[in-house]
């Protein structure tokens, strides 16, 4: 195999006798689209602040593109492109300005600069003119910009952290597959959100839960390892019958879903009593599990 | 590894100049706020006192009597005031008169008689800083008033001229102070919210994913406004100038320079602070904190640093508007040079590189992991 994008092992980060990150392990391939997902607070984003040199790793082994902290965090910085959770960008300053900026900060060639931007802007498809102000731009269109900004000087992985928090839907899809044509030109993509259908997007996969790690794989295989019992969706179209809730808690694990409940069944005799009995009060069908379903189970659920 | 690249700086510079350009109220507050103060300062703060209202009580009725109540109304600083028929206390007593003459009859006899001649003069003692200007004023006239007469000079044995400011203009020497109190107010200010806007708005995750070093930060954002703060100096020096005539009898350059120095100090004080809050209120009650009240009370502005107490006397020595206050008023008032002025020169530089250090030093431990 050839040499990871990203590789941990026993990652801890502590602030003080707070540990953010709890020894994470783990081997993101190049080309990769890799998705992070977990609560708020549950340490991704402290993982993030590792792996693009922003933050020493109180403990554990990191590799960024072959490198270590032992070459200097400023050789991780020129090899990846981060995009904050917050919106960097300055709002008073035009496109071309903030582009400028940041080619700047990282001295790239003017003459390096003007092709890359002028690729980069093409990639995202930007048809307004470069000297409108950022503050003007509209929201997903400011989230391309920035993506913009931390490409310019070509990175060989790309940290995005929540870059769909709070754009469009339309925006969303988007911007997906902005990173979908990111991995196709061969880039690593780091990437953590919120959103269930997005996940579904990535290659692999990895959960956090209080600053460790506790699950990775590709969504097929975290599907199969979160349910390996039946999942029904339940509902009662009229009143449930009385009892319910502890009789289902007999029979499996219930997770409310809006209106209705999804069932993970642990002893199919029991549940098909059930049923039975409800009859026409209750009405059930075997369902795929969704990465919703793992999520609910895995991260949000007590242990 | 290089510590410090001038490219960088400069590109962190050039986007603040946009910053500033883009924001009208940082331009006004640079242009606007000084004119203001100065002619607010300068109006408002006027330590002489002209026109004093006097009553006269001449009971003595002779020419020197006369004489001496013209010598007076003559100095400009007094008018006599006050229906006769009122006693002269009473008029105090109402406050409307600050000061009464009262000239015992015998006085034109003993002034002729070349004998030591007595007159009183009551002075109301209850704003007590008027009272000591009137006091002060009281010499002068006295010499006037003898001289008149032909007798010997009271004050003969000790005669005191001024220096430099002889008409004793207070007006110069406020106006003189204002370059301190308000560039030293308001460049604070300038710096202070930079940093910790971007903290606030997120842009400084965008400069720490980047290999930008602390003192290309540090110079870059210091550079535009400390442009800006030497336009608002202009402008003070202008409005002294014109409006209050201030002589300027020292050399232009040394006194540029040394406004730079100052000017770094508390740029560079006010990049600290925004380093160290990181929130932009925050950072706008320190400057206010360790910008307004040293500089209007430590800074000599208000009270002379030599009658402070020790421990606020050798406190003075490490605020930056105490040493440009002695350059202010050395260079413009009396026209010293570099040579009479070189300690507070060399305390500025001594300051303004240690905050620019520690500024630097504080933002590395965000910067760099």
């Amino acid at each position: 195999m050839s040499e990871p994008a990203v590789l941990t092992e026993g990652l801890t980060v502590r602030f003080g006798n707070f540990t953010a990150v709890d020894g994470v392990s783990l081997r993101v391939e190049r080309g990769e689209i890799f998705g992070f997902l977990g609560a708020n607070g549950a340490g991704k984003t402290t993982t993030i602040r590792v792996l693009t040199g922003l933050l020493a790793p109180t403990a554990g082994r990191v590799e960024v593109a072959g490198l270590t902290f032992d070459h200097g965090a400023d050789a991780i910085k020129a090899r990846v492109g981060y995009m904050s959770q917050k919106f960097t960008l300055y709002t008073d300053l035009t496109v071309a300005e903030n582009l400028e900026f940041a080619a700047a900060l990282r001295k790239i060639p003017a003459g390096v600069f003007r092709e890359r931007s002028r690729d980069l802007l093409r990639f995202i498809d930007f048809r307004d003119r470069a000297d409108v102000l950022v503050r003007d731009l509209p929201g997903g269109l400011k989230q391309e910009v920035s993506l913009v900004a931390a490409l310019l000087h070509d990175p060989e992985i790309v940290f995005l952290d929540e870059p769909t928090a709070g754009v469009s839907p339309s925006a969303r899809v988007r911007f997906w597959e902005l990173i979908r044509g990111l991995a196709a030109r061969g880039k690593t993509v780091f990437v953590t959100t919120h959103y269930m259908d997005e996940a579904g997007e990535c290659g692999r996969i990895a959960l956090m839960r209080a600053g460790a790690l506790i699950a990775l794989g590709t969504p097929r295989e975290l599907k199969d390892r979160a349910f390996p019992e039946p999942l029904y969706d339940l509902h009662f179209p009229a009143a449930p019958p009385a009892g319910w809730r502890n009789d289902l808690a007999a029979a499996g694990t219930v997770q409310p879903h809006g209106l209705r409940w999804h069932v993970a069944v642990r002893d199919p005799r029991r549940w098909e009593d059930l049923l039975a009995r409800w009859g026409t009060a209750a009405r059930a069908r075997r369902i795929e599990a969704s990465l919703e379903d793992v999520f609910l189970r895995w991260v949000e659920s007590p242990a | 590894m290089s510590v410090f690249s001038l490219p960088r700086a400069l590109s962190i510079a050039r986007k603040e100049v946009r910053h500033v350009r883009r924001d009208p109220f940082t331009l006004a507050m640079a242009v606007g706020v000084p004119v203001l103060l100065v002619v607010f300062f300068g109006y408002v703060l006027d330590f002489d006192v002209r026109d004093i209202r006097l009553a006269v009580v001449d009971r003595d009725r002779t020419p020197a009597s006369r004489a001496l109540a013209d010598a007076f109304t003559a100095s400009g600083h007094f008018r006599p005031h006050g229906p006769p028929d009122v006693p002269a206390a009473r008029l105090l007593e109402e406050g409307r008169v600050k000061a009464a003459l009262f000239i015992e009859p015998g006085f034109g006899a003993d002034v002729d008689r070349a004998v030591p001649a007595r007159a009183q003069i009551v002075i109301d003692g209850a704003d007590n800083q008027t009272a000591g200007v009137i006091a002060g004023y009281l010499d002068g006239v006295a010499t006037v008033a003898a001289r008149r007469l032909g007798a010997d000079p009271p004050g003969d044995l000790l005669r005191t001229r001024f220096l430099f400011n002889n008409e004793l203009n207070s007006r110069w020497f406020v106006v003189t102070g204002l370059f301190v109190v308000v560039m030293g107010v308001l460049s604070i200010l300038m710096t202070a919210l930079t940093v910790a806007r971007e903290w606030e708005t997120g842009s400084m995750e965008l400069l720490l994913a980047t290999p930008v070093r602390p003192l290309e930060m540090i110079l870059g954002k210091l550079a535009p406004y400390l442009g800006l703060c030497l336009a608002g100096t202009g402008l003070i020096y202008a409005a002294a100038r014109v409006l209050f005539h201030v002589p300027f009898r020292g050399g232009l350059l040394f006194f540029v320079a040394s406004t730079v120095l100052f000017l770094c100090c508390t740029l560079a004080q006010g990049l600290l602070i925004s380093v160290l809050t990181r929130q932009q209120q925050l950072a706008m009650q320190f400057s206010n904190l360790t910008g307004l009240l040293p500089v209007l009370l430590l800074s000599g502005f208000t009270f002379p640093v030599e009658s402070m107490p020790a421990f606020f006397r050798v406190l003075t020595w490490f605020l930056p508007a105490r040493h440009y206050m002695e350059l202010c008023r050395g260079i413009i008032l009396k026209g010293a040079g570099p040579l009479a002025l070189a300690r507070p020169v060399l305390w500025l530089a001594a300051l303004a590189a240690g905050l620019i250090t520690l500024a630097s030093v504080k933002f590395k431990r965000d910067l760099e992991p």
